[in-house]
């Protein structure tokens, strides 16, 4: 055998460990099926979601981070409300296909029909925190899991969410299916991490919450 | 007669009020005073951010964070994020006042918004400033710092011992006022700064945040 065939053996038999780079601390779930099926029940259940979420970006070349954090609400099917109330002021909420977005000082209100993009950021975070993402046609997705949590890890594959983003991964809890954690990872190597707690489901959530006009 | 009089009057009366304000100001010989001793200095500082202005007949409203940032090889970098953390634009200074743009959003990356951008922030942060060129002037209790720019002027404004406002001059107006909230010490970064772009329409308005949430 000469060299060149020895080299690409190794390097074959590598592949299968390359394609399935597993997160540290994670193995592949071994019935995706199963899980599947399970987080889908579970979803099923879930009219409302109400969650603290406390947000951490790391600034990877300054070596930095910025902390901010705020209230998360999600209505069943399309209504989300992002709130950050410290260390600034600024709203986000997703009603069907309009967003407004309000700071301290105004107020927008956008129809994000118009915009493709817009319509892939919206569902991103709604699949991410009602569990759907498999469904999502933007991003590849691979789950994994470990003692406490599953992991779906979301690869894009259109070419606006590769500007966006490099992956993200949500980490679901194994005892409950709630979204613990959502790390989106950029290009440039910065991350958003949002860590979610004092998660309650199917609380009573005013429509006021979710309005847009 | 008393027609042609009251047309000169008017006459004069519009070229005093269209006449520079910087022609009444005094020169001064100080060859110590210097606007330097107020050039920020930092190690980190985070604003909160807000960009309103209006083009082509259309308004635009933007906030986030900005960020200002020393590293540790005595670079500088200035990024500004969404809420969200998304980057509108991330620039960086090398220690000879040369400006690298490491990130910028598509949308904003066009050569006049990237060259005023960088105008403002080296306004603000005194770099690349001509020192010989420095002049004194003084308009009553104010001190006007004059500093040559390849086009027009700087003038660092102080009053009372403070500095108040900086103004980018064109050939006789200002062009860009930056008005400079309180310090606690000349060096450090102001509670507040507000960039007026008078020709260009927009502002842009800084207040310093607290770094974390917690």
């Amino acid at each position: 055998m000469c060299m060149r065939n020895i080299f690409c053996a190794v390097l074959i038999s590598f592949i299968p460990f390359i394609l399935q780079a597993q997160p540290k601390g994670f193995a592949d779930i071994k019935n995706v099926t199963a899980f599947k099926d399970a987080l889908a029940k579970s979803n099923a259940s879930i009219e409302t979601i109400a969650s603290d979420f406390t947000q951490t970006k790391n600034l990877s070349m300054l070596s930095d981070k910025i902390k901010s954090k705020g209230k998360f609400y999600f209505k069943k099917d399309d209504k989300v409300r992002i709130e950050y109330t410290s260390p600034y002021s600024y709203l986000l909420v997703m009603n069907g296909g309009r967003l407004l977005v309000k700071d301290e000082q105004k107020t927008n209100k956008i129809n994000t029909r118009n915009s493709k993009m817009m319509q892939s950021v919206n569902r991103i975070i709604i699949d991410c925190m009602r569990g759907s993402v498999f469904q999502n046609p933007d991003f590849k997705v691979q789950a994994f899991e470990n003692g406490q949590h599953y992991l779906l890890s979301l690869s894009p594959v259109t070419e606006g969410m590769k500007k966006m983003f490099r992956q993200i991964d949500v980490y679901i809890n194994k005892r409950n299916f709630d979204v613990n954690q959502l790390v989106m990872r950029e290009q440039g190597g910065d991350y958003t991490d949002m860590d979610f707690t004092n998660t309650k489901h199917n609380v009573s959530l005013n429509e006021t919450l979710f309005r847009v006009n | 007669m008393r027609h042609f009089l009251g047309l000169i009057s008017i006459i004069v009366l519009l070229l005093v009020s269209c006449a520079s304000p910087y022609r009444a100001l005094h020169e001064i010989k100080d060859t110590k005073a210097t606007a330097l001793k107020y050039k920020p200095i930092f190690k980190r500082e985070v604003y909160r951010c807000t960009v309103d202005g209006k083009f082509l007949f259309k308004k635009f409203h933007l906030s986030g964070i900005l960020f200002f940032k020393q590293m540790d090889d005595g670079n500088t970098r200035v990024v500004f994020q969404n809420e969200m953390g998304f980057t509108f634009f991330d620039f960086g200074w090398n220690q000879n006042d040369s400006v690298k743009v490491y990130d910028i959003l598509p949308q904003l990356n066009k050569p006049a918004v990237v060259k005023l951008l960088k105008k403002d922030l080296n306004l603000f942060m005194m770099r690349g400033l001509d020192k010989p060129s420095e002049t004194l002037y003084k308009k009553d209790r104010d001190t006007y710092y004059r500093f040559t720019l390849s086009k027009g002027y700087a003038y660092y404004i102080e009053e009372d011992g403070k500095l108040v406002r900086i103004e980018n001059v064109g050939k006789h107006k200002a062009v860009t006022t930056i008005i400079i909230g309180e310090k606690k010490t000349a060096h450090d970064m102001p509670g507040s700064i507000l960039f007026a772009h008078h020709k260009a329409h927009f502002t842009i308005q800084l207040k310093k945040i607290e770094e974390h949430a917690d």
